[in-house]
C-alpha cells in the first residue's frame, strides 16, 4: 500500500464516524430571545444528548414560505413553531404530519398520559403544545411623564388624550380587534361573541379614533423584538407585544418598562411537524423531547413563557428561582407567567377557530383598514 | 459573364464568405446563448407561469368537474335541485379521502367567506350522511349557511377552470353572480388607493431624484479629474450597499430619538417635546427612497453632461446670452437624453419598491408591491398577487411604450 492510499483511508477513518452522526434537524422560529429560550431550553440539551444537529431558522410567521416548499418540492424545514390558527389551516391543507398524540408524545413526569398532560385539547391533529403566552402592553417609564399616574387598564392605552403618544401595535388584525373590544367596553370573555355581531367594525372604529387622534397615532410592529426596541427609542410611548419580550427587556436588558395585564390576551403557541421535511424521523424524535415535561420547562428557564404541560409547572415550582441568565441572576418566574393569579384578573382567551374560518374577511377588513388610515 | 472568383482551394469566393459568416454567426449565437437560456429558463418562462396562475383555477375544476359540470345547467335563481347537490355529496367524500377537502375550502373561502368552516364542518359530519335521503335537507341539517343561496353562487363561480375576477379586484370591483360588476363596499377597498398612492410615490421620487441629481452631475462633469473621482465615489458608496442597510441606517437616523432630531434640538432648532416626526409617514418613504434610488439618476445625467462640450455655453454667452438664457436654451435641452434615461430608470425601479417603504413609511408606506407580497405571503392567494403583479408589469410596459413614443428608446443613454 502506498502512502497515498494509507493517508486516504486513514482520512476515510477519521471522517465516517463524524459523518454517521451528520444527522440534522432544522426548526423554525420567531427569533430574538423567544428563539433563545428555546435554544438554551432544548435545543442544546437535545444535540448534546443525540449528537442530532439542531438548526434554528427564524421567521416572522405564516404559512407561505412552507406552502412555497412543499409546492415546489424543496422541502428544508422539518418543525415550526406556529400560531393554533395556522396548525388548523395547514392541517388542513395537508402540510404537517398529523399526530397519534398518546402514542407519539411521551407521557409527563408526574405520570399523566400525554394528553392529560397538556393544559387545553389541540386546535388540531397536527398542533403539539408549547407554550401559553401572552399578548399585553408595556410602557416606558422613562420616556413619559405620567405625573406618577401610571396606565394601569386596556381603556388607558386607547385613550390618548389622558396619555398623550404614539402607540405601536400589531400589524396584523389578531389581537388588536379583542384589545379594541375591551377597550370599548366588551367584557374580555365574551369578545369573540360580539366579533360575530358587527364587533370587528366596532374594533376598527375605536382603532381609528386612537390612530388619527392628533395627541395618539399609531405605529405598526411586525417581529417580537421590536416593540420593546420602539420603547426604549422613545418611538412609542406605549407597545402592545408578547409578554415574554416584555420581560426580556425589563430583566435582561434593564429597560425602564412595566408591563399592564389588564384586558391581556391568553393565546397558545404550537410545534407541526412538515410532512416530507428532509428528517422527519429525527425530526418527531427531536421534537418529543422538546416538548417532554423537562423540555418545555426548560425555555422557561430562560423566558416568561409558561410551558404547555401541567408537569413542566411541577418541575418549575419544585426548583424556584427557575429563571436564570448572567445579567438577571435567578429570579422566580412564576410571578411573571401570563398564567399567574395576579395576571389573569381580566383576560380574553384567544379562539383560533374564529381566525382560522374567517381569515379572509377579517384580513380584508384590516387591511383595508390600514391602508385607508 | 464575369469570371467567377475562386479561392485558393478551389472553392467559389460567395460560398467561401457565406460559409466563414455563417460560422461567426454561430459562434456569436453560442456566446450569447448561455445568457439566452439562462433568461427564457430563469426569468421568463417562470414569470409566464406565474401570471397563467392569476387566471388559472384548472386544480379547483379538477377537485369538482362533476359538480361544475352539473351545475351548469342550473341558474341560480333557486336553491340547486339533487342532482347538484348529490353529485357534490359524492365528490365532497372523495375530497375528504384523498385530504384535498382542506384546499377545496381554502379556495371557495377567497370566492366567499365563511366557506372554510362550512366545508371544514360538512366533512367531518359527511359520514353521518344518509345517501337514500334528500341532500339539501341534509346539508342545511349540518350547516345553516347550505341554507343560503348565495354559498352555492359561489360554489358555481369557484369551480370555473379559469376567470379573470381577480382582475376585478386589482381595482376594488366585484361581479354579481348576474354578470353584473360593481364597485366592493366602501370599508373594503384598498387597491385603488394603494395604487394611485404607488403612482404618486413614483413620480414623487423620480422627481426629488431629478432636482438632486442634476446639480450633483453637472458638478461632476466640470470638475477636474481629482476631485470628480472622488464625489462620484461618494455617489456610488452608497450604490455598493446593501439596500436593507441604507434603509436601517435612514431609521437611525430619522427616528423621534434619532440622530437629525437630536441634532435640531441641541442647537435649539426645534423644542424637545415637538421633535419632528420623520418616519413612519410619506416625508420617511420619500428621504429614503430618494436617496437609495439616487444614483440610477446621476449616472445617465452624468454620461451625458460629460459630452456636452463647455464651448458651446461659451459660444452662447458670447453672443449676448444670458447664463440662464444660455442654460435654458442650449445645455437643458442637450441633457435631455439623461434626464429621461435617468427618470425611466428611477421611475420603474420606484413603483416597485416594497422594503424600504414598509420600513420607515409605516401605514403610509403601505404601496401596491406591498399588497402584493401580502397575498403571497400572508393571505396565500397567489391568484391575486399574480394578477396584481401582471397589472403592474403592464403599467411598466405602458410607460416604456410612451417614453419610446415621446422620446425614443434609441436616444436613452445610459453611459
Amino acid at each position: 500500500m502506498s502512502r497515498l492510499t494509507k493517508l486516504i483511508s486513514l482520512a476515510a477513518l477519521l471522517v465516517a464516524p463524524s459523518m454517521a452522526t451528520a444527522a440534522e434537524v432544522n426548526v423554525v422560529s420567531w427569533g430574538g430571545a423567544y428563539t433563545e429560550s428555546q435554544k438554551l431550553g432544548y435545543g442544546d440539551p437535545y444535540q448534546e444528548m443525540s449528537g442530532v444537529q439542531v438548526n434554528w431558522i427564524d421567521y416572522s410567521g405564516g404559512l407561505s414560505e412552507i406552502k412555497a416548499q412543499v409546492e415546489s418540492g424543496a422541502i428544508t424545514w422539518d418543525i415550526i413553531d406556529v400560531y393554533a390558527r395556522d396548525t388548523i389551516i395547514g392541517c388542513d391543507e395537508g402540510l404537517f404530519v398529523e399526530f397519534d398524540f398518546d402514542n407519539d408524545f411521551p407521557a409527563g413526569v408526574n405520570g399523566m398520559k400525554a394528553s392529560d398532560d397538556f393544559f387545553a385539547p389541540m386546535p388540531s391533529d397536527c398542533a403539539v403544545g408549547n407554550i401559553l403566552y401572552s399578548w399585553n402592553y408595556a410602557y416606558n417609564t422613562d420616556n413619559i411623564n405620567f405625573d406618577g399616574n401610571y396606565p394601569d387598564s386596556m381603556e388607558d392605552f386607547f385613550n390618548p388624550d389622558k396619555y398623550p403618544g404614539v402607540r405601536s401595535i400589531y400589524s396584523s388584525a389578531m389581537s388588536n380587534l379583542e384589545f379594541a373590544l375591551v377597550a370599548d367596553g366588551v367584557p374580555a370573555s365574551e369578545v369573540y361573541d360580539y366579533m360575530e355581531d358587527n364587533g370587528i367594525d366596532r374594533a376598527l372604529d375605536k382603532l381609528t379614533d386612537l390612530c388619527t387622534n392628533p395627541k395618539g397615532g399609531c405605529i405598526f410592529w411586525s417581529a417580537g423584538a421590536q416593540p420593546p426596541e420602539q420603547l426604549v427609542s422613545g418611538e412609542a410611548i406605549m407597545a402592545t407585544g408578547w409578554n415574554g419580550r416584555h420581560f426580556n427587556a425589563i430583566v435582561n436588558e434593564g429597560s425602564p418598562m412595566k408591563m399592564v395585564w389588564d384586558g391581556q390576551i391568553l393565546d397558545y403557541e404550537y410545534f407541526v411537524l412538515v410532512k416530507g421535511g428532509p428528517n422527519q424521523e429525527e425530526a418527531m424524535k427531536a421534537l418529543q423531547y422538546f416538548t417532554s415535561s423537562e423540555g418545555l420547562a426548560g425555555s422557561a428557564k430562560h423566558i416568561a413563557y409558561a410551558p404547555f404541560r401541567i408537569s413542566s409547572l411541577d418541575v418549575i415550582m419544585a426548583d424556584e428561582p427557575w429563571f436564570y441568565s448572567e445579567q438577571a441572576g435567578a429570579v422566580e418566574i412564576m410571578p411573571h407567567m401570563p398564567t399567574a393569579p395576579a395576571n389573569t384578573e381580566n383576560y380574553v382567551l384567544m379562539n383560533p377557530e374564529w381566525y382560522a374560518d374567517n381569515n379572509t374577511e377579517i384580513n380584508d377588513a384590516w387591511e383595508a383598514w390600514k391602508a385607508n388610515l | 459573364m464575369t469570371a467567377e472568383i475562386r479561392t485558393s482551394d478551389g472553392e467559389l469566393l460567395s460560398v467561401k464568405l457565406k460559409k466563414v459568416e455563417r460560422r461567426r454567426r454561430t459562434t456569436a449565437f453560442l456566446l450569447a446563448a448561455p445568457l439566452l437560456f439562462f433568461i427564457v429558463f430563469a426569468y421568463v418562462i417562470p414569470i409566464f407561469q406565474m401570471l397563467g396562475r392569476s387566471i388559472d383555477n384548472a386544480e379547483m375544476n379538477s377537485f369538482l368537474t362533476e359538480t361544475h359540470e352539473v351545475m351548469q345547467t342550473w341558474d341560480g335563481s333557486e336553491m340547486p335541485g339533487e342532482d347538484v347537490t348529490s353529485t357534490f355529496y359524492y365528490e365532497l367524500k372523495t375530497a375528504v379521502e384523498n385530504k384535498y377537502h382542506g384546499k377545496i375550502a381554502t379556495r371557495l373561502n377567497y370566492e366567499k367567506g365563511g366557506f372554510t368552516s362550512l366545508i371544514k364542518k360538512t366533512s367531518r359530519k359527511l359520514k353521518n350522511f344518509d345517501e337514500n335521503a334528500n341532500f339539501l335537507d341534509q346539508f342545511i341539517d349540518v350547516h345553516k349557511k347550505w341554507g343560503d343561496i348565495e354559498y352555492w353562487q359561489a360554489l358555481k363561480r369557484g369551480t370555473d377552470a379559469y376567470h379573470f375576477r381577480k382582475y376585478l379586484t386589482t381595482f376594488d370591483y366585484e361581479q354579481r353572480f348576474d354578470g353584473s360588476i360593481e364597485r366592493i363596499p366602501e370599508k373594503l377597498r384598498i387597491n385603488v388607493t394603494l395604487w394611485l398612492r404607488t403612482i404618486f410615490v413614483a413620480v414623487g421620487v423620480t422627481f426629488c431624484c431629478f432636482i438632486l441629481a442634476y446639480p450633483i452631475s453637472h458638478l461632476l462633469s466640470v470638475l477636474p479629474t481629482r476631485y470628480s473621482n472622488l464625489l462620484m465615489i461618494c455617489v456610488l458608496l452608497p450604490f455598493w450597499t446593501s439596500l436593507l442597510v441604507r434603509t436601517s441606517s435612514w431609521m437611525v437616523l430619522l427616528q423621534k430619538q434619532g440622530v437629525l432630531n437630536d441634532t435640531l434640538v441641541s442647537l435649539g432648532f426645534v423644542a424637545d417635546e415637538s421633535r419632528l416626526e420623520l418616519m413612519y409617514n410619506m416625508t420617511g418613504t420619500f428621504i429614503a427612497m430618494t436617496q437609495i434610488l439616487l444614483p440610477f439618476m446621476v449616472l445617465p445625467l452624468y454620461s451625458v453632461m460629460k459630452t456636452i462640450s463647455p464651448s458651446l455655453m461659451r459660444a452662447a454667452t458670447s453672443m449676448g446670452a444670458t447664463p440662464f438664457h444660455a442654460f435654458r436654451k442650449i445645455y437643458f435641452p442637450l441633457t435631455y437624453a439623461g434626464i429621461s434615461a435617468g427618470s425611466i430608470l428611477v421611475f420603474v425601479l420606484a413603483i416597485g419598491y416594497y422594503i424600504t417603504p414598509a420600513l420607515v413609511g409605516g401605514a403610509k408606506g403601505i404601496l401596491i408591491s406591498n399588497r402584493i407580497a401580502y397575498h403571497m405571503q400572508q393571505s396565500l392567494d397567489w391568484s391575486l398577487a399574480t394578477a396584481m403583479a401582471t397589472v403592474l408589469l403592464i403599467a411598466v410596459l405602458v410607460v416604456y411604450w410612451l417614453y419610446n413614443k415621446i422620446v425614443g428608446i434609441d436616444n436613452m443613454r445610459l453611459g
